[in-house]
This record gives C-alpha cells, structure tokens and sequence, in this order.
C-alpha cells in the first residue's frame, strides 16, 4: 500500500515535472483517442438504426396449388420454430387478390379475366431484429425451399445484402482507423516515458546502487504511463461529449440529414468507459515496452 | 568478508584494468586502497558491489560468490554495501534529509524510522542544522557527508569511499576521515579509495596499493 502511495506519489511528480512534454503527450493521446471515439459513436448509432432496418428483413414462401390446410399449418409450425422467426403470416389466394385489389384499384379489370384468384397462397415471414447476419437467414429459406409445398421463395435480398455490407464496411474502416491510430498513441506514450527514464537515468543509478528492486524503480514509470493514457482517454470522453453537443448548433444542413441516422442527444456510457481503459492499457503497455528498452541501458 | 581469487578485469582486448587479484578483507578492517590514477582502484571498488563483473576469478561477499548473484537479486548484495561515490551521485533538487533517506525508502522503511534514522545519521556526519536545504545550496564538504550519511544510514557491513577527499582541503580530508573511523569503530568493513598519501600517513591503518591493475602491495597496520 505504501510502495503503491509512493509509485503514484513518483509518477505525478515525473508527470508535472516535464509539464510540457506530458502535456503535448496528452493532447496527443486523447485526439487520437477521439478520433476511433467518433468513428465507434457513428458505428454504435448505425448499428442501433441498421437494427431498427433488420426488423423490415421479409420472406414470402409462395405454396402450391392444391396444397391441403393441413399441410400449410404443419409448415407454418415448421417456419415459426425457428430462433430466426419474429412472426409469420398467411394469406390465402382470395386475400392475395383483394390486397391486389386494395393496393393496385386501377388494375382491378385485369383481374376480372380471371373466375379464380391468380395470385398463389404464401406465408410471410418477418425476421428477428438480432437475427443480423444473413446467412442464416439464407440457409433458412433454402432449407423451406426444399418443402414439397413450396413453389419459391422471395427475400428482400438486396435490403438485406446492403444492411450487411454497411455492417461490414463500418467494423473494418472502424478497426482500421483504430487500430492506426492506436498504434500512434503507444507509440508517443513510448516515447514520452523514454523521455523520462533519461531525465531521472541518475536517479535510477542511485537507486540501483542504494539497493532498490527492480519494481520499486520501474513501477512509477509503468504508472506514469497508465495515468497518462487514463488521463487521454477521460480527456477523449469529454472532447466527444462536447463533439456531439456542439455538433448539431453548427452543422445546419448536413446535422438535419444525419440526425435520422445518428442519436445526438447522448454519448453511450460504455463508450466512454471503453475509452478510458483503452487508453489506461494503452499507456501500461508502452511504458512496460519502454521500460524494457531502455531501464537496462542505464548504469548501475 | 571480501575475498578476490585470482580476479582480471579487462574493458578493451589491449587494456587490463586489474590483472590476478588476490586479496583478502576481514570484517571490520579498515583498509585504504591506494594507487595513481588509472591504477585499478575505482574497478576493485566496482566488481565489489557489482556494477562490473570480473572477466576471469571469483569473488566472495561474506561468503557469497558475488558472480553467481543473478541481477534480480542484486538488490540483496547492494544492501549489504554502503557506497560515497567520487562524485557523491546526490540528487541535487533534493533536499539532504531526502537524499540521506533513499536507501530506507527503498527498502520500505516506516516514515518514523526513516525521519529517525536520519536524524541521527546527520547528526553523526555534523549536518543536522542542513537537513531541509537543497543539496545544490550546499558546500562540496557538506556534500560529502550528505554522502557518507546516505552511505551508512541503512547499516551496511561494508563500507565503499572512491576518493571521498579528492576535492577537499587537507582540514576538510582529516575530519571526513575521522567521520569514517567513527564508523568504522561501530564494526562496519570500510575500504577507502585514495591516492593521498599524506592523509595515509596520517591514519596507521592496512594499505593494499595498485599499480598498472596489479596489487604491489599489502601492508598491515602494525607495519606502518
């Protein structure tokens, strides 16, 4: 506990000492921090809105001719004991018609030709909205193909397919820029603790030759590190917090098109802790890195 | 409590620092290592508390092969081993009680035994009244014994001095070593690194001298 007061006690005054390095240091850190913060606040809201968008996933299951009601409703039992499945519904070859009717009444002779309805029975499939990936989806339909009862399927395919590719783009442009990003931060953090080692290198010395262990001399540095990467991460939170708040005063046309997509009015907390620790761990692994580098090239 | 068996010290392939070392040091010896500049003397002191290895021999700590002391232990040896450095190696933005009470924080010392002992460690060295200065604002001679009281503060076996008079006057070298026999008396091994022979005179004390990194002599007290 008293080894721990004074590690904190050390890295505080290491940090105020070189004041303006540690404060560039900081600047830097948490820009970099902000910006994978902007770019997962966008990817969160997108998500939220793409899940809203996943509910409109649709199947229609066109039947037979002839097929017995039976049969339909074994089906239908069949479809809905899927996990994928939020709701199905059937709609007879008369109700086909009068939808048609009702959707389309300008058409209405075409179908005068006909004594009975053109239109076959189908079995509307409305998907779960966590039911994200498609692919499942697919295999589904492909597995209900095979019914001897259905004559085809159709999938809002193309609404489906561009959900999952801007689900896609949206976590590989996300882990892209962070990753980069990320690396930018570590490698500054680095830097700023080699700075450091060098600065107090006499120091160490002494410590060294007094007889300190090697954690009692590294220990403030990883620390410093640490609260220098939390300090980034808090500083990000709250650049962000003010991003998104002042964002909607100045951004006029561009905020009333985006708005639909993106929820303004508050910063997901998860997100700001996840700012936080990332850069708590960010500055621990630099100065551990740093600390491996160059504590054994000072004398003693 | 020191012992060198056939011990070599080589930095460069053409430049042997010390060259078949054999000595031996007793627990509570006063010893003053002596030589020229360049002799081997500062080496001798190094490969003691390890901040060289030996490139050939063994050396015995209280009977501890100092060569076998893997670095994370190192701490061990060095606790053993009071040091004044040449240049003392204080931190001068410290103040003295703050320089003095390094080797009991490191150790995790309580504040109250820190703040205690060194009081009355500054008290032994006559520097109780600089205690709160910055070491900057303080005289070399005063420097010197901010040193010696870091040195012995954490009660070492043995005592280590590189040249601990090279920059005072003859008064100043006198009193400093007096301070070293005071230390001394309480049982501490004390070895001095100097190449004064005035002050040598001065003191009837064991001689070991180097000379090109060859021990050319090893004479006891009683001979002086």
């Amino acid at each position: 506990m008293k080894f721990m007061y004074r590690s904190v006690q050390q890295a505080l005054t290491n940090i105020l000492r070189n004041k303006t390095v540690n404060f560039l240091c900081l600047g830097i850190i948490s820009f970099t921090l902000l910006v994978p913060g902007i770019f997962n606040f966008i990817s969160i809201n997108l998500d939220r809105y793409i899940s809203r968008l996943s509910e409109n996933v649709e199947a229609i299951f066109y039947i037979r001719d002839g097929s017995d009601s039976a049969g339909i409703e074994k089906l239908m039992q069949r479809i809905n004991g899927s996990l994928l499945v939020k709701e199905t519904g059937f709609t007879s070859r008369d109700q086909a018609r009068a939808n048609f009717i009702r959707e389309f009444p300008e058409l209405e002779y075409i179908l005068a030709e006909f004594n009975d309805s053109p239109f076959p029975a189908s079995i509307d499939v409305k998907f779960r909205a966590d039911a994200r990936s498609i692919v499942p989806i697919e295999s589904f339909i492909h597995d209900i193909e095979k019914d001897g009862m259905v004559e085809s399927a159709q999938l809002n395919m193309d609404w489906a397919r561009k959900i999952a590719m801007i689900k896609k783009f949206a976590s590989f442009a996300g882990l892209f820029l962070s990753a980069i990003l990320l690396i930018v931060s570590v490698f500054i953090i680095f830097n700023v603790v080699k700075i450091n080692i060098f600065y107090r290198k006499e120091e160490i010395t002494i410590l060294r030759l007094v007889g300190a262990t090697d954690w009692y001399i590294k220990t403030p540095f990883l620390l410093e590190g640490f609260i220098l990467g939390s300090l980034g991460g808090l500083l990000a939170g709250g650049l962000l917090l003010l991003t998104i708040k002042v964002f909607p005063l100045y951004a006029g046309f561009v905020y009333n098109v985006v708005k639909q997509l993106i929820d303004f009015k508050q910063l997901p907390l998860r997100l700001f802790w996840e700012l936080v620790i990332t850069g708590s761990l960010i500055g621990l692994l630099s100065s551990f890195i740093s600390l491996r580098r160059f504590i054994r090239h000072t004398p003693g | 409590m020191i012992q060198f068996f056939h011990v070599y010290k080589q930095y460069f392939r053409s430049n042997e620092a010390l060259s078949d070392i054999n000595l031996s040091i007793e627990r509570g010896e006063f010893v003053f290592l002596t030589g020229a500049s360049g002799a081997g003397k500062s080496t001798l002191l190094k490969l003691v508390y390890k901040e060289e290895e030996p490139t050939k021999g063994q050396i015995l700590i209280d009977s501890v092969n100092s060569t076998l002391i893997p670095p994370g232990k190192l701490y061990k040896l060095r606790r053993q081993i009071g040091i004044v450095f040449q240049d003392f190696k204080l931190l001068m933005n410290r103040t003295v009680q703050e320089n003095v009470a390094i080797p009991l924080l490191v150790r995790g010392e309580k504040r109250a035994t820190v703040d205690k002992k060194v009081n009355s460690t500054l008290a032994l060295v006559g520097l109780s009244h600089r205690k709160r200065y910055l070491t900057a604002h303080i005289s070399g001679g005063e420097q010197q014994r901010v040193a010696i009281a870091r040195a012995v503060i954490g009660n070492p076996k043995i005592l280590i001095a590189d040249e601990p008079t090279g920059n005072l006057d003859t008064e100043l070298s006198i009193e400093i070593i007096r301070i070293f026999e005071k230390i001394n008396a309480s049982g501490i091994t004390t070895i001095i690194a100097t190449h004064d022979l005035n002050l040598i005179n001065l003191f009837p004390k064991r001689i070991i001298k180097l000379d090109k990194g060859q021990l050319v002599l090893d004479r006891a007290p009683e001979a002086v």
